[in-house]
């Protein structure tokens, strides 16, 4: 398992300093609160106290002001409000976001009929516009989450380089069943009780606490690579279940820091889930993959290689955890 | 490393036959795959959704792993490094070369040898992945000099090559059952013929 060093490490290293866990996507919301009258939310991602970031939301020209929009900055969003109107609904017409192709953030659209029937959709830089569906499409709904789940753990390089340190200290493919799972169990856990609002860990603390988790793990494998043992080597399911917890609201916060609505919040909440299982088994599997080519291949590595990969687990958690902390305690400040 | 099969496949056949069904496809242009994930995840999915990029890779690395775990180990060491090396000259060389005729020639004589089979020697074959990786690396690097972020894609593409190849040659060197050879030479002629066909191609205007 060592032997996929530099290669893995060499990836997440050059991905770290631009993905470093900044999902924070803008979030429109269109509720229809009567006839051909609706409601709209606008929340984009703050910079800073009072800077946000140039998105704007334009709907189709015909549409009338009904209320002005009314601003705020709120947990380190701009929150917009104001309420349109236009001849026979929103349905068929297509609303575009102003700024998003030369960002790289999503925005995330949900729109609600009087019905009670949702469409959401998803918009990316490539594809900043959207049409309003006269019919609500469920399977759009549950892409749209998956699809948000699986760029959230790829993005978040620290989960992936916790997972491959995870890798790196499991002995045999029974314990390595049981530490992914634990893992997978403890940050569903936090997962779906920050998500539903019955907890919650302020950002810069919990980042700070996520870096520390994968310095942690760097003396780990090189004491693995050492041939030494520590209750970690022994149960590494119990760090991942600990540490996991952890990492469960570093996932929710891709999810809240949308102020996703409490009507699909479970629905959007399991696939969300299910969406970073399917980014974190992928990338164990292409680990696994690699480590049996590497063993098929007869590669003997140097010992500089070997050890590569504990060394850079733990440097990468240190920088982590000295920069967020540095953050952390301006925050305080 | 793998047992030698005795079976020939009609290599001349199929390249006839994939000519034919190609005269009428449209002309293969180079592209740009936007992720949303960021330029090193879009230089990944480019490589992983290219076939055409992949099949040159592809068929270099069943050349060397048909030949065992050593010539693998060669591969790995020389492919990515010279597929680099040709992708940053590539970069820094701001010309767009009309090569089809050449991919064409490199799907055409790697695949051959595959589907030949010939224990070829190792500096031969550790040669052959050297010029084949640099040229790919070459024509990946020129085509990426219109991205925003060439550099960082071009990187993507690397990691995605060394897994790729990492992963098909351990499966390759692993693969033990005589039809297992056969499957592999198989590929190989499919990309030969793709190689005769590009070539006709070439030459059609």
């Amino acid at each position: 398992m060592k032997r996929i060093s530099f290669i893995l490490t060499f990836l997440l290293v050059i991905t770290s300093a631009a993905l470093a866990h900044e999902v924070r996507p803008a979030y429109l919301e269109l509720r229809e609160t009567a006839a051909e009258t609706y409601d709209v939310l606008w929340k984009v991602p703050g910079l800073g106290d009072n800077l946000r970031l140039g998105l704007y939301v334009e709907l189709p020209a015909d549409c009338v002001n009904v209320t002005e929009p009314r601003a705020v900055m709120v947990n380190g969003a701009f929150a917009q409000r104001w309420t349109v109107k236009r001849a026979g609904g929103l349905a068929g017409s297509t609303i575009h976001i102003a700024g998003l192709q030369s960002t790289a953030t999503d925005v995330l659209v949900r729109l609600e009929r009087l019905d009670g029937t949702t469409q959401v959709t998803r918009l990316m830089p490539s594809s900043p516009s959207f049409v309003v569906e006269a019919v609500p499409d469920r399977w759009r709904l549950a892409e749209t989450y998956l699809r948000l789940g699986t760029d959230h753990i790829l993005k978040g390089v620290d989960h992936l380089l916790f997972v491959l340190g995870l890798l790196l200290i499991v002995g045999n493919r029974w314990m390595l069943l049981k530490t992914i799972t634990a893992f997978t169990v403890a940050h569903s856990i936090t997962l779906a009780v920050a998500t539903l609002g019955f907890a919650s860990a302020p950002l810069p603390p919990l980042n700070a606490a996520i870096a520390l988790s994968i310095l942690f793990l760097g003396p780990e494998i090189v004491r693995v690579w050492r041939g030494e043992t520590s209750l970690t080597i022994r149960y590494p399911w119990v760090v991942a279940f600990a540490f996991g917890l952890l990492h469960g609201f570093g996932f929710a916060s891709g999810l809240k820091a949308t102020g996703l609505p409490q009507a699909d919040i479970a629905w959007a909440l399991l696939l969300f889930n299910v969406g970073v299982e399917i980014g974190q088994l992928l990338f164990v599997f292409l680990i696994l993959g690699m480590a049996r080519s590497y063993r098929q291949l007869e590669i003997r590595w140097p010992r500089w290689a070997l050890a590569l990969p504990g060394y850079t687990v733990g440097t990468l958690g240190a920088y982590w955890t000295i920069q967020r902390t540095v953050m952390l305690l301006g925050f305080i400040r | 490393m793998l047992k030698r099969g005795s079976a020939r496949v009609g290599l001349g056949r199929l390249a006839i036959a994939a000519l034919l069904l190609g005269l009428d496809c449209p002309r293969a242009e180079a592209h740009l795959v936007t992720t949303g994930l960021g330029p090193v995840y879009d230089g990944v999915a480019h490589l992983a959704l290219s076939p055409a990029d992949l099949a040159l890779l592809v068929v270099v690395t069943l050349l060397a792993a048909m030949r065992g775990a050593r010539p693998g180990r060669w591969l790995l060491a020389l492919l990515p490094s010279a597929w680099l090396a040709g992708g940053v000259l590539g970069l820094t060389l701001p010309v767009n070369p009309s090569l089809d005729w050449a991919i064409g020639l490199a799907f055409l004589l790697a695949g051959g040898l595959v589907a030949a089979d010939r224990n070829l020697p190792l500096p031969v074959v550790s040669g052959l992945v050297t010029i084949l990786g640099a040229f790919h690396g070459f024509l990946t690097g020129a085509a990426l000099t219109a991205a925003p972020s060439a550099g960082l894609e071009l990187t993507g593409e690397w990691v995605a090559l060394i897994v790729i190849v990492t992963l098909v040659a351990g499966l390759v060197v692993s693969l033990k059952a005589f039809w297992a050879r056969i499957v592999v030479r198989v590929v190989g002629s499919w990309i030969a013929a793709t190689g005769l066909l590009l070539i006709g191609w070439s030459f059609r205007a």
